[in-house]
């Protein structure tokens, strides 16, 4: 750690990490109320479940992200952070909105959490990812627009390297395209159209602007490789990402009601959608080919290995599958939609978020470049054991919708939903195995942290 | 000779395709608000559908269902419910009353909301317009 | 990926960065030519029928007009080899005059069209001469963007015949625009 103020980043990496294991706890009760499906009810419902378990995700996430951009800025641009004090004051608004949202979910009926936070007066909840209290949605433009002045107030005053200016070009697009959960139509098209400016243009979008210029990040730090050809690779990748990803918002358009030439627009770039993610992954392997230094930190570097990996399998790969318009006729809407966003978060964002913990974390705790053998070997383990199963879970889930598309939408004498829910048990079933299998890998990750033994040496 | 593959000509093809097709994005997205009102019948919107969609989102409906494709796979589209419960507001209406309180033993049960008889024809009057999106044909048949 | 150019292999011309631009945008296109192929073959009667309402004049003048200014820019990268800044400008600014005509007789063409009520939802053939031409309507309007730039810096002397590769990335990018409409007017135009 370079810079003093670096340390406020310590914070946000513990929280992200803590409300990670929360989320697949919800994860695993999700998938159990798949196959029992009176678990837990009426206690916690299904979809209370389920939206503890996609908020947090994107809680942690954004608590990763300002993580690593306090972490970063401070030593890309070689100065200080305006105001670390600031930080710290942002990570308990943010924690304490993030914690109180999800207690509220859970202590209250969703009804009444709405009522009570004046949904009536300005109503923004209820809607897929977006089911904050409205309060809760104000909190999170304050914290980010207070992270936004931080560094940029920080990098106005130092070096302006291509990393630092992609990581706050990502997160003010963040800030601006969320103020769009704000806007809720009575008319239920004009309002989707929308809700997708916040959810498609986030993450395959400005997110992908954070996730490039943390990767970038962590491989020069890694790899020792010139600055140069790692900033110009980012540009080139994150301009294929937008180019091919802001239109290819109209892969969501095709059945909600809007004009059908989103059909073919959406078809023609979500088909190039892909090409960034691969070149995301040729770009990492040529930099680690050209490393000038090996460095000690090897758990950290099969994360930054993995990111675009499995990011290519799980958005390209797995998005790719059923993006075209006549295919996604018959997927919208089912376990293959389910399939591809769980190892398409992972592999882009949960991953390069760990890449960064693991980088940064053994240097914020006072050790010269790296944990411990030891520890580093229980980490990846971990990674192994979370990454296996975050895959058998994708392969079940689309053995799930192939199922389904097949009962419920292809077949002559198309059955019911909950009937072909009750035929396909089987693939919900390894779901959830692979699922408590992925939570004992995010135990050994946490195990981790407290593994001892003599650390490793810094290279030169 | 210069190099023949600058950072600052990387730097200018980000920033020039990321603007050229966000505007582009938005002249589409312009072109689809002017063309909605053929597809959604917004003529149709009365206060009644207007309350269905606050009692709709104010009870987290999308946390479990689909509706026109999106949200929880956890229990039926009910983009298509108003037809497929044979075009008939009573039925939905009914089926919402009728939730046990403590669900079904090993099944999965839709919860009971205790709403009123306003909110249940606000939701009911909701599916039905929604039914009537001109949805380019999805879903493939009527089970959504 | 390319520090391995040497002054020997001269190609492809221009700031490697913008052919990957290039490939991509080419992809675009190409993707949807085959939509546009394939479309057709499902409805050929209605393709038909929608494009004798076309005007192919204005589209064959801006084809001729797109070609001339691809010329121009040819002349341009020759003039700065030559080290004359001020002719390569001058040669930039004459394709940057054509460029503006094409854009003027397009835009003829689209009110034209927009006020017969036709729109992107009339039907498929509509779509795809809308999108198409509209998507390179905006390219031509970004190649000029980049000619202007291009030009203004040749005015300032800021090429020389040592160092043009700007010159030559910015007549890549032209040509590219150039060769998308040589394909696309007889396409949509022409073809039937």
């Amino acid at each position: 750690m370079q810079y003093k103020s670096q340390a406020v980043a310590k914070p946000y990496f513990i929280a992200a990490i803590a409300l990670f294991v929360g989320q697949i706890v919800f994860g695993a009760i999700l998938g159990l109320q798949y196959v029992m499906g009176d678990f837990l009810f009426p206690e916690i419902p299904f979809n209370v479940a389920r939206m503890v378990h996609t908020n947090l995700l994107i809680v942690w996430l954004l608590f990763g992200f300002m993580g690593a951009a306090y972490y970063m800025v401070p030593e890309e641009t070689e100065t200080e952070l305006y105001s670390p004090k600031l930080a710290l004051i942002l990570f308990w608004v943010f924690l304490a909105a993030g914690v109180l949202t999800i207690v509220g979910y859970l202590a209250v009926p969703y009804a009444t959490l709405a009522e009570i936070t004046g949904n009536d007066l300005l109503p923004t909840m209820g809607r897929e990812f977006l089911e904050q209290p409205t309060i809760t949605k104000i909190g999170i433009v304050i914290v980010a627009l207070g992270l936004l002045f931080n560094i940029s107030m920080t990098a106005l005053k130092g070096r302006k390297t291509a990393i630092i200016m992609v990581m706050i070009l990502g997160l003010w697009g963040l800030a601006i395209f969320f103020l769009f959960s704000f806007y809720n139509p009575e008319n239920l098209v004009l309002d989707k159209i929308f809700w997708w400016w916040v959810v498609h243009l986030w993450v395959e979008g400005v997110w992908e602007l954070i996730m490039g210029s943390i990767l970038a990040f962590v491989l020069i730090k890694m790899t020792g490789v010139d600055r140069e050809i790692i900033e110009k690779w980012l540009y080139v990748i994150i301009a294929m990402a937008l180019i091919s990803g802001i239109i290819g918002t109209g892969h969501h358009y095709f059945w909600i009601g809007t004009p059908e030439y989103w059909q073919w627009w959406g078809s023609i770039f979500s088909a190039i959608e892909p090409i960034p993610f691969f070149m995301m992954v040729i770009f990492a392997f040529n930099m680690v080919n050209k490393r000038k230094r090996d460095h000690p930190n090897k758990a950290a570097m099969l994360w930054a290995m993995g990111t675009p990996v499995v990011a290519f399998l799980g958005a390209g790969v797995w998005g790719f599958m059923h993006t075209l318009a006549p295919v996604n006729y018959y997927t919208h809407g089912t376990q293959i939609t389910a399939a591809h966003g769980h190892l398409a978060f992972y592999g882009a964002y949960v991953m390069i978020v760990l890449a960064i913990i693991s980088y940064a974390m053994p240097l914020l705790r006072g050790r010269a470049a790296a944990n411990s053998k030891k520890s580093q070997v229980v980490e990846m383990w971990s990674f192994w054991l979370m990454t296996v199963a975050m895959i058998f879970i994708t392969l079940f889930l689309t053995g799930a919708g192939i199922l389904q598309v097949w009962l419920q939408r292809i077949n002559e004498n198309p059955m019911g939903f909950m009937e072909v829910q009750d035929k396909i048990a089987i693939f919900y079933w390894m779901r959830e195995v692979a699922g408590i299998i992925f939570l004992i890998g995010l135990i050994l990750y946490v195990v981790s942290f407290f593994v001892g033994g003599d650390e490793e040496e810094a290279s030169s | 000779m210069s190099e023949k593959f600058t950072k600052s000509m990387a730097r200018n093809i980000f920033y020039g395709g990321s603007a050229f097709f966000f505007l582009f994005f938005i002249a589409l997205t312009f072109d689809t608000t002017a063309k909605l009102p053929e597809r959604d019948h917004r003529e149709n919107i009365t206060e009644q559908v207007v309350l269905g969609k606050k009692v709709w989102e104010d009870n987290n409906c999308i946390g479990c269902h689909t509706l026109l494709g999106e949200g929880a796979y956890f229990a039926p589209e009910l983009g298509n419910v108003y037809k497929r419960f044979g075009n008939s507001k009573e039925a939905i209406i009914g089926f919402i009353k009728s939730r046990p309180v403590d669900g079904i033993p090993g099944r999965r049960s839709m919860p009971q909301f205790n709403l009123t008889d306003e909110e249940l024809d606000g939701i009911a009057e909701f599916l039905k317009w929604s039914s009537e999106i001109n949805t380019a044909n999805w879903p493939p048949n009527i089970q959504g | 990926m390319t520090q391995s150019h040497t002054k020997i292999s001269q190609y492809p011309p221009g700031d490697f960065a913008i052919w990957i631009f290039i490939y991509a945008e080419l992809l675009v296109f190409g993707i949807f030519f085959l939509s546009y192929a394939f479309a057709r073959s499902q409805n050929v009667e209605l393709f038909n029928e929608s494009q004798l309402n076309l005007n192919r004049i204005s589209g064959a003048i801006n084809t001729l007009i797109l070609i001339t200014s691809s010329y121009f820019v040819v002349r341009a990268v020759a003039a700065i080899r030559e080290n004359k800044s001020l002719l390569c400008a001058r040669w930039l600014l004459a394709a940057i005059v054509l460029a503006s005509a094409f854009i003027g007789i397009k835009l003829f063409e689209f009110i034209s069209i927009y006020s017969e009520g036709i729109s992107l939802s009339t039907n498929d053939f509509y779509m795809f001469y809308l999108s198409m031409t509209f998507f390179h309507f905006m390219h031509v309007i970004m190649g000029m963007v980049i000619l202007i730039a291009v030009m203004l810096k040749a005015k300032q002397g800021g090429y020389s015949n040592e160092d043009h590769t700007g010159v030559e990335t910015g007549a890549s990018y032209w040509h590219m625009v150039d060769l998308v409409w040589i394909i696309l007017f007889p396409l949509v135009y022409v073809m039937r």
